[in-house]
């Protein structure tokens, strides 16, 4: 198993498309930071949530002329742990994890290649086992990277007032971690049971906005209570993770990573146990 | 070296109502070159699937080196396989390729890449990027796959498909060198009869999933070759008057009323004379001698009627 992952290490990053993907996340800190808006290119984009003053604020970003401005009217607003609110949109990583999952699964099973695999050394558990670690491992780096290079940056670029501590920093990803080790493992058994690069990626693209859009319009309409929702949901949950959550809070959340890494997996690795390998 | 290699008994895969294995049993000895025939769709890559575990079997047994099933997955580690097309990663080179399944493997001396990539005459060119190599090459890649790691035995799937007759001709003395220097067992598959008859020593025709038969070089040889064809229900009679009057012991009973004589080849008519003064009653007597492709083809259409 040990194999296979230090194999798949060595051939992804024999990609660009490992490197491309670092400097996409390093351009989008880089944007977050230098706006001060968390992920500003991203599907989440808002500015600083601490702020009351939402609308007149907008409108005067809006008749800003140029960056210096820009950051001047932000800054004004107020001191806030701009890099703390970033990590709190890590719900983005979603995209990050889909390009891993291609990288280290479906590539695999688009070019027919696990064949070579499975026909000689490897069982179907360890294969699944060692593709499951492996991008988590991968997700956990991109994680810290993403956390780490926004916080390096926020600090040299905006300053006192707008970074926090690297404990801090440190202490929200590892409390994230088991939710977002559950968007992956969604991800891995998708991956699994799609087996093709293509559908993969038509599925899993939109999935995450249309699950919001299908959520909101179901609560809407059926008049549902939105406490579980507003705490719970994906996105919710990372940003209220990010904001000094309570010990209770944590707890659930990570029950609910632990049981979606094993709904997911156990379906992911059943699917795949009997298939035929084309 | 009787050791057995793999042996499968009552092999079925069924996909619903389709059948591509039924109660497929073959047995490959230690330095076989098994050649298996089929025609396109016969079954041929299917058993290679469910062999490798590519494919899930419906129902019977799989031995591979006297390991039964339960131990398949070390065991899988002695074989090199190449199942249909060469299946690689388009934006790696050659090398990489192999290396990427070297660590896979666990093997740590890279000159085993570079003896796998010179056996099928890849060094030139292993830095090229496997999108854009031509199908030939492709296909000596996927064989240098197969014989990464030195194993004990190899399965190919029409492993000379896209090849050119230099190439072929050359991956054939290279399977023989791998067989008779280190004893590596060779499951092959192919449609092309005369090709595996140069390589092979024993083989399996499959047909709509079906072993229809199993027989040595020699003994596909000897079907093949010109004879005279005896069909008399005096048997015993016959082979004593070949022995006694004729002088010869080149013959085989097929069946108990069919013998082939390869003997007298251009004198039938003595034959024919010798057998009636015996009184015997002879009911067929023909000169025959078919090629590999029409053996196989006649194979093939008996099975249909089976």
């Amino acid at each position: 198993m040990i194999n296979l992952i230090r194999s798949d290490l060595y051939r992804i990053f024999k990609c660009k498309a490992i490197y491309v993907l670092i400097i996409v996340i390093i351009f989008i800190s880089l944007t977050s930071v230098v706006l001060m808006e968390p992920f500003s290119v991203g599907i989440s984009v808002s500015t600083n949530t601490n702020n009351t003053n939402g609308v007149e604020l907008t409108n005067e970003l809006e008749e800003a002329d140029s960056l210096g401005e820009y950051r001047r009217i932000m800054k004004e607003e107020g001191a806030f742990a701009l890099d703390k609110e970033i990590i709190g949109y890590n719900i983005n990583m979603y995209y990050v994890f889909i390009v891993l999952v291609v990288l280290a699964i479906t590539t695999d099973f688009s070019n027919k290649s696990i064949k070579n695999s499975l026909s000689s050394a490897i069982s179907r558990k360890e294969y699944y086992l060692s593709k499951l670690i492996l991008t988590l491992l991968l997700g956990t780096c991109f994680i810290f990277f993403n956390n780490y290079i926004s916080y390096i940056l926020n600090y040299f670029i905006n300053g006192k007032g707008f970074y926090s501590q690297l404990t801090d920093i440190t202490k929200i990803t590892l409390i994230q971690l088991p939710m977002l080790y559950g968007i992956i493992s969604f991800l891995v058994s998708l991956a699994f049971l799609l087996r093709k690069t293509s559908t993969f990626n038509t599925i899993t693209i939109p999935f995450i906005m249309l699950f919001q859009i299908i959520c909101s319009g179901i609560i809407g309409v059926l008049r549902i209570n939105t406490d579980f929702y507003m705490n719970y949901e994906l996105q919710n949950a990372l940003t209220n993770l990010a904001s000094n959550p309570s010990l209770k809070y944590i707890l659930y959340c990570f029950i609910l990573g632990v049981l979606y890494m094993l709904i997911f997996n156990v379906i992911g690795y059943l699917s795949f146990k009997k298939a035929e390998i084309k | 070296m009787n050791d057995i290699i793999l042996k499968t008994t009552n092999l079925t895969k069924k996909y619903k109502d389709f059948i591509a294995l039924n109660n497929v049993s073959v047995q490959i000895n230690k330095g076989d070159i098994y050649g298996l025939i089929g025609r396109n769709g016969a079954g041929k890559t299917t058993l290679m699937k469910v062999i490798t575990t590519l494919s899930d079997r419906t129902s019977g047994e799989i031995e591979l080196f006297e390991n039964s099933d339960k131990d398949l997955t070390q065991t899988k580690r002695r074989i090199g396989c190449l199942i249909e097309n060469p299946a690689f990663f388009p934006n790696l080179s050659a090398y990489d390729n192999l290396k990427y399944y070297a660590i896979q493997k666990g093997i740590v001396d890279d000159t085993q890449i570079t003896d796998a990539l010179s056996l099928v005459e890849l060094t030139d060119i292993k830095k090229r990027k496997f999108k854009n190599f031509s199908l030939g090459m492709k296909q000596r890649l996927g064989i240098a796959f197969a014989l990464l790691d030195n194993p004990d035995f190899i399965i190919l799937d029409e492993p000379i498909n896209g090849l050119d007759p230099i190439g072929i001709s050359h991956l054939r003395e290279t399977f023989k060198k791998l067989n008779e220097e280190k004893g590596i067992t060779i499951l092959i598959s192919s449609h092309i009869l005369s090709e595996l008859y140069l390589l092979a020593n024993k083989f399996c025709f499959i047909e709509k999933g079906k072993v229809i038969k199993e027989l040595s070089k020699e003994e596909l040889g000897l079907e093949c070759s010109k004879c005279i064809f005896i069909k008399t229900p005096d048997i015993t009679k016959v082979c004593t008057i070949l022995e006694q009057d004729l002088q010869t012991t080149k013959y085989i009973v097929i069946n108990k009323e069919e013998i082939r004589l390869y003997d007298y080849l251009d004198n039938s008519s003595i034959v024919n004379k010798t057998l009636v003064t015996h009184n015997i009653e002879v009911k067929e007597l023909k000169e025959t001698g078919i090629s590999l492709e029409d053996y196989f083809k006649n194979l093939v259409e008996e099975s249909l009627y089976d």
